[in-house]
């Protein structure tokens, strides 16, 4: 098996895509290889950025400390475009990723919706794996 | 002067959501633009319809259709997190879709006038089977195809300050399309690079301008001129159609172009140029958030084309962005000269 260099992982502050997150980086701890969280900075954006482009959230920092990640291994990517589009293009330089990793549902998508689905389109184009992480059932 | 065709307006005010800047004042903006031209009897409105099921599978996924209209009869909510859907959004998307149909039917019939959409939810970023960045159906696409079945070569200007990803993916292989857009880049949808050029079956058919921040008319004007217009005159359009947003405006707070008013007016004049016959030049309105921006450059814009004035702001010049033209034109054609060698070296082998 070719030992994996790179994932990628979609983040969009979401408790689910903080699960994603986890999951990506407990993996790349066990199997020494890079984490390059990916958010898409949609429309929206424009007037009420979420993410420093150059800074990695101290929330995305904190998720690495508690997994035990070395953050010389933790890459923060902003790009435009939606997120499928974006966790698509995590496949080709400069991200280069080999495995990449989603949560089931993202900020805004409702639970069992097909439509704008990122981890169903994920799974249908993507040219390198897809780990689609799945959601804690919520509590109750 | 020129007779303007419009759609007849469709109640759009159930498709909307608290504090998006996609909203129905919008279309209310666009239309005090047109009403500015005070144009009487030279201005004619068509009536609205729906576009039907066979074309919007034109365009678009049967599968996609199905559950976007379940979606939003099931009450509707964000499909992600710029896209939203209400219970009212199906209706109103298909007469959107249906408007430009319309129009270009009364123009078919006129044989002459020029055309103007002001509907919404915009179009051009909706893939054949997914709603994005405010759009669900893609409007422009689904004219285009119309007229692709009525053996027309349909040429496509975006000058929305956004890729139009969505028309871009829907006609990339299809030589009878040929798509033109003019946008900030790096920006939303992140598609739009100059080596993007068409598919094996239309290179060189999708002709991509990206522009940096601050870009001014004078930029616009030199890329279309230099990189567009060559490819535009070989292609020999019959129809022209323009993904008409106006968001690039310097007051927009969407992006960050420095157009004018009179930018618009001029890009619009390039774009009427490309005409071949009266009656073949149709705008669809697609961005735009600034309500007097939006107003004054619909005004400009149509008063351009329909032979009266161009606006108040005179066009704008000295912005960033000439070595970027230059640039793209390099970018253009290596990919060019790498898909023929290809495609040579196939028919070679």
């Amino acid at each position: 098996m070719t030992p994996l260099h790179t994932i990628a992982v979609g983040y969009d502050g979401s408790p689910d895509a903080e699960v994603a997150v986890r999951w990506a980086m407990e993996t790349a701890v066990a199997t020494q290889s890079n984490v390059a969280v990916v958010h898409a900075a949609g429309l929206l954006e424009h007037l009420n950025t979420n993410f420093a482009r150059n800074e990695t959230p101290l929330a995305v920092l904190s998720l690495a400390g508690e997994c035990g990640l070395d953050v010389e291994r933790l890459f923060w990517y902003v790009n435009d475009g939606d997120a499928c589009s974006v966790l698509l293009r995590a496949g080709e330089p400069p991200v280069g990723a080999d495995l990449i990793v989603v949560g089931s549902r993202g900020q805004g998508q409702h639970p069992g919706l097909l439509l704008g689905s990122t981890s169903l389109e994920m799974v249908q184009h993507s040219n390198v794996p897809v780990v689609v992480v799945p959601m804690p059932d919520p509590p109750g | 002067m020129a007779t303007l065709i419009m759609n007849e307006l469709y109640d759009d005010s159930g498709h909307k959501e608290p504090g998006h800047p996609e909203r129905p004042d919008r279309v209310t903006a666009a239309l005090a633009g047109v009403h500015d031209l005070h144009l009487g009897d030279d201005l004619a409105i068509v009536p609205l319809r729906a576009a039907t099921r066979v074309e919007l599978v034109r365009v678009h996924e049967g599968s996609y259709l199905d559950e976007l209209g379940a979606f939003c009869y099931s009450g509707g909510g964000d499909i992600d997190p710029d896209t939203y859907a209400t219970y009212d959004s199906w209706v109103i998307a298909l007469h959107a879709a249906g408007a430009g149909l319309a129009v270009i039917e009364e123009m078919q019939r006129q044989k002459q006038g020029v055309g103007f959409i002001a509907a919404r939810p915009p179009g051009h970023h909706a893939l054949k089977d997914r709603a994005m960045g405010f759009c669900l159906l893609n409007n422009i696409a689904i004219a285009a195809a119309t007229l692709v079945g009525q053996g027309q070569r349909v040429l496509i200007v975006d000058w929305d300050v956004h890729h139009g990803n969505g028309t871009q993916a829907i006609f990339w292989d299809n030589p009878d399309v040929l798509y033109v857009s003019t946008h900030q880049w790096p920006l939303f949808p992140g598609s739009g690079t100059a080596s993007e050029v068409g598919g094996w079956n239309a290179i060189g058919e999708t002709v991509n301008i990206p522009l940096p921040p601050g870009a001014t008319g004078d930029v616009v004007r030199r890329g279309i001129e230099e990189i567009a217009t060559p490819v535009i005159e070989a292609f020999e359009p019959t129809w022209v159609l323009v993904s008409a947003g106006f968001d690039a405006h310097r007051d927009d707070p969407m992006a960050d172009l420095a157009l004018t008013s009179g930018d618009y007016a001029h890009l619009a004049q390039t774009a009427a140029a490309f005409a071949p016959a009266p009656g073949r030049l149709v705008m669809f309105l697609e961005g735009g958030y600034q309500l007097d921006a939006l107003r004054s450059s619909v005004q400009a814009v149509l008063g351009s084309v329909l032979g009266g004035e161009g606006g108040d702001e005179p066009p704008s010049t000295g912005g960033p962005g000439g070595e970027h033209v230059s640039r793209a034109q390099f970018e253009r054609s290596a990919a060019l000269t790498l898909m023929h060698n290809a495609s040579e070296g196939e028919v070679k082998s």
